[in-house]
């Protein structure tokens, strides 16, 4: 009894003295820590996305064929399912509950004036179509005058005889609407990359076989194109508003008399005033037309011409809406500004998506070369952009020397970077970059073969927190509309040694499966899924097709890859084909 | 009530020994729990969620009868069996095609006629296994159309995991 009372007495003894050490610091620390704790719970937020999901992000077959891997499908897309091949377009009168048309390019333009068909608070509104001109001219064209200019240059153009348009335009309003032209007269659309050496554009004309050419005076050699490329028929300039006084319709002395020559101008003027607004009928109008592109790989290399059918574009456009979760789709309240070549078919595609979405869409002729993303919005407040991946390095770049000279943004942006990658959650960000951005999505790709930079996942996630916008960085191969694989919206990880094991490049889309056949010393085994790139699905031309590149499957289900495993060009036997390049070159490793 | 007063006047007298100081036990004890939980909580990094990783893939190969055989479920090996030339991984129905099970004599063998015929006996088989496979030429349209249903059935169920062709024509491509 005595033994238990003297051990109370301790105890009390002992809590007594510890509690009566409490003191004016005491209180501080004690609410600091509760301070600390209550902000932690009450500003706790949900991860975008379970991180489970990222974890295993696309599906593979139970079952592979000898020599291949088994085939990786979107979560969205399971196997024994058809792909996503169409935009299931329902015409006016329609059903609801009926199964729509996978559509074409006329469909997108008749979405555009039409305007959001879901019944909603946006049900109606249509898009705005801009021009950038110069650093801050913004000028809106009218959606009723677009479509009188498709009609006017279409019927222009199928007046001619023409069967094959090419386009040799900067990024314009001038380039889509010939663009839809085509397809709404059945003209088979040539879409040449801009700004190209003259040897290369006479090579691109002749083996697309083209008759009529569209494009800007002073960038087209129309001299050196009359005398080696005698097929052509006719040439359309489309001039500036300040040079349309001139008389454009002259043909230098001595070149061939054979090419007819005429402005855009003088063919919207043919026109009547009143006519020209009603877009050809749906009810029994042709098959849809296809639309050439030319894949640049590096510079000297003769440009792959790849021939797209309407449905591998259409299935391209679906693909990259679904890719986007339904509350973050592109809709009226969105801008939208390809700051990339718009002959590349990855930006034709996701311009052709944000057509279809209703999304307001700014062309800028110089956005393509801009340096970094801020002389690439310039003139305009974007909310979607493409960016090239140069311009992004540059951005990142600059801003990380910024970093450099203030703590406190450092600290800021560590704690920004905490709650992308920890929390997977993406954080407001109050000074973005450029200044005064509205950006909420950059979609940026990869080229293989063509010398793109390279940005790794802590570079992308880097640029999260800087311009805090999503980003999704796509893989794109030549016989692909559209996208083989893209990083997920949602997903913000970072990985380290991604130099090694090949850069993260996110799961299929749902109009494409992927598939990797064995090749040197990439072999689908025990250890994992390697090999040579193949994509297959309704949005790859000819159905299937070789990325001509190395990849891996890594265990969350994702395709990576690594430039230092891309196969030549000019195909040797399988076994040479594969060749190591000595050196990854990489600015961006850090 | 001793007690009560002796501790009341212990702590009077300890009064005098109050500390304003900053490094207490006390204090030391507090300043530990509060930046274990900012390291906890800001600085800790954890690595992406992952998942196990998928066993790998079976392989489609191609089988004889003869090769099919050991694959009947018997020393810890998966049960197929084959319909029209195609095998299907059944191990998932072993209870019904494992050895014991109501179906176990398809197990590993050629299993069209027997579906056909609604029989699972052991004259529905080929006998020969390294002759040519069962054509099914002599079945009539009602055995052909339950025949197709089994094969409905275990396309939903099942996987195919390969196909069997007669002994010499491995080679060949269907």
């Amino acid at each position: 009894m005595a033994f238990l009372a003297t051990l109370l007495l301790r105890l009390d003894e002992s809590v007594t003295g510890l509690f009566g050490q409490w003191n004016p610091w005491t209180s501080v620390i004690v609410t600091v820590l509760v301070g600390f704790l209550t902000y932690q719970i009450a500003a706790r937020q949900e991860p975008d996305i379970h991180p489970l999901l990222l974890a295993r992000q696309s599906q593979r077959s139970e079952v592979r064929l000898p020599g291949e891997s088994p085939v990786y499908r979107s979560q969205s897309a399971p196997h024994g399912m058809p792909l996503n091949a169409g935009l299931n377009v329902k015409d006016p009168g329609a059903a609801k509950w009926s199964r729509g048309r996978d559509g074409d390019l006329r469909d997108i333009w008749r979405q555009v004036i039409a305007g959001v068909q879901e019944d909603g608070p946006t049900k109606g509104a249509t898009g705005r179509i801009l021009t950038v001109l110069g650093t801050d001219k913004v000028v809106e064209h009218h959606l009723r005058d677009l479509t009188r200019h498709i009609n006017f240059i279409g019927q222009h153009l199928a007046s001619q005889g023409a069967t094959r348009v090419a386009i040799y335009l900067p990024n314009s309003v001038e380039l889509m609407v010939t663009l839809f032209a085509c397809a709404f007269y059945n003209l088979t659309a040539v879409v040449l990359p801009f700004d190209q050496p003259d040897d290369a554009v006479i090579s691109m004309l002749r083996r697309s076989d083209a008759d009529i050419v569209v494009t800007a005076p002073g960038s087209f050699p129309f001299n050196l194109v009359v005398q080696n490329y005698p097929s052509l028929r006719q040439l359309i300039w489309v001039v500036d508003e300040g040079s349309k006084h001139m008389d454009w319709n002259e043909i230098p002395q001595g070149a061939g008399g054979s090419v007819n020559v005429t402005t855009w101008q003088d063919v919207l003027y043919e026109g009547s005033a009143n006519s020209g607004n009603e877009l050809p009928p749906l009810q029994g109008q042709r098959e849809p037309s296809d639309v050439i592109v030319f894949w640049q790989s590096k510079p000297g290399q003769e440009e792959e011409m790849v021939q797209f059918t309407s449905s591998n574009l259409i299935a391209g456009v679906a693909g990259q809406i679904f890719a986007i979760p339904t509350s973050h789709r592109m809709g009226p309240s969105d801008l939208f500004l390809p700051a990339d070549s718009l002959a590349n078919t990855h930006t034709l595609v996701l311009t052709l998506a944000a057509l279809y979405s209703n999304a307001s869409v700014a062309f800028n002729s110089a956005a393509p070369q801009a340096e970094d993303l801020t002389v690439a919005v310039r003139g305009v407040f974007p909310t979607i952009l493409v960016a090239t991946p140069a311009a992004l390095l540059k951005t990142h770049k600059e801003a990380q020397a910024q970093l450099k000279s203030s703590l406190v943004a450092r600290t800021l942006h560590s704690l920004q970077l905490q709650k992308l990658t920890q929390n997977g959650v993406m954080p407001l960000i109050k000074t973005r970059l450029p200044a005064g951005s509205k950006l909420r999505l950059i979609l940026t790709a990869e080229r293989p073969r063509a010398d793109t930079p390279r940005l790794s996942c802590r570079v992308l996630t880097d640029l999260r927190a800087f311009t805090g916008a999503r980003i999704m960085y796509a893989l794109t191969a030549p016989k692909v509309a559209g996208t083989v694989t893209q990083t997920g919206f949602y997903d913000y990880r970072v990985f380290d040694g991604e130099k090694d094991g090949g850069y993260h490049f996110g799961p299929p889309l749902t109009n494409a499966e992927i598939v990797l056949r064995d090749t040197g010393l990439f072999r689908t085994g025990s250890h994992g899924s390697r090999g040579e790139i193949f994509v297959r699905g309704p949005c790859v031309a000819g159905g299937e097709a070789s990325v001509a590149a190395a990849g891996m499957f890594r265990d969350d289900n994702t395709l990576a890859y690594t430039r230092a495993y891309e196969f030549s060009f000019h195909q040797a036997p399988p076994d040479e084909r594969f060749k190591q390049i000595e050196d990854d070159k990489d600015a961006n490793s850090d | 009530m001793d007690y009560v007063q002796q501790r009341v006047a212990q702590a009077a007298s300890n009064l005098d020994t109050f500390t304003n100081s900053f490094f207490t036990p006390l204090n030391a004890f507090f300043l530990s729990v509060l930046l274990y939980t900012a390291y906890a909580f800001l600085l800790r990094p954890s690595p992406p969620a992952t998942l196990p990783r998928e066993p790998p893939a079976i392989v489609f190969r191609t089988f004889t009868p003869r090769t099919l055989l050991p694959y009947n479920g018997t020393n810890d090996m998966p049960v197929y069996l084959a319909v029209r030339g195609r095998v299907f991984d059944v191990t998932r129905g072993r209870n019904f095609y494992g050895p014991g099970g109501p179906y176990a004599n398809f197990a590993g063998r050629d299993a069209s006629r027997g579906l056909a015929c609604g029989s699972f006996d052991e004259d529905m088989l080929t006998k020969d296994l390294d002759g040519p496979l069962d054509t099914l030429s002599d079945l009539g349209p009602e055995e052909l159309e339950a025949l197709r249903g089994w094969e409905e059935r275990f396309e939903e169920k099942y996987l195919v995991v390969g196909r069997l062709v007669s002994v010499g024509e491995e080679g060949e491509e269907d």
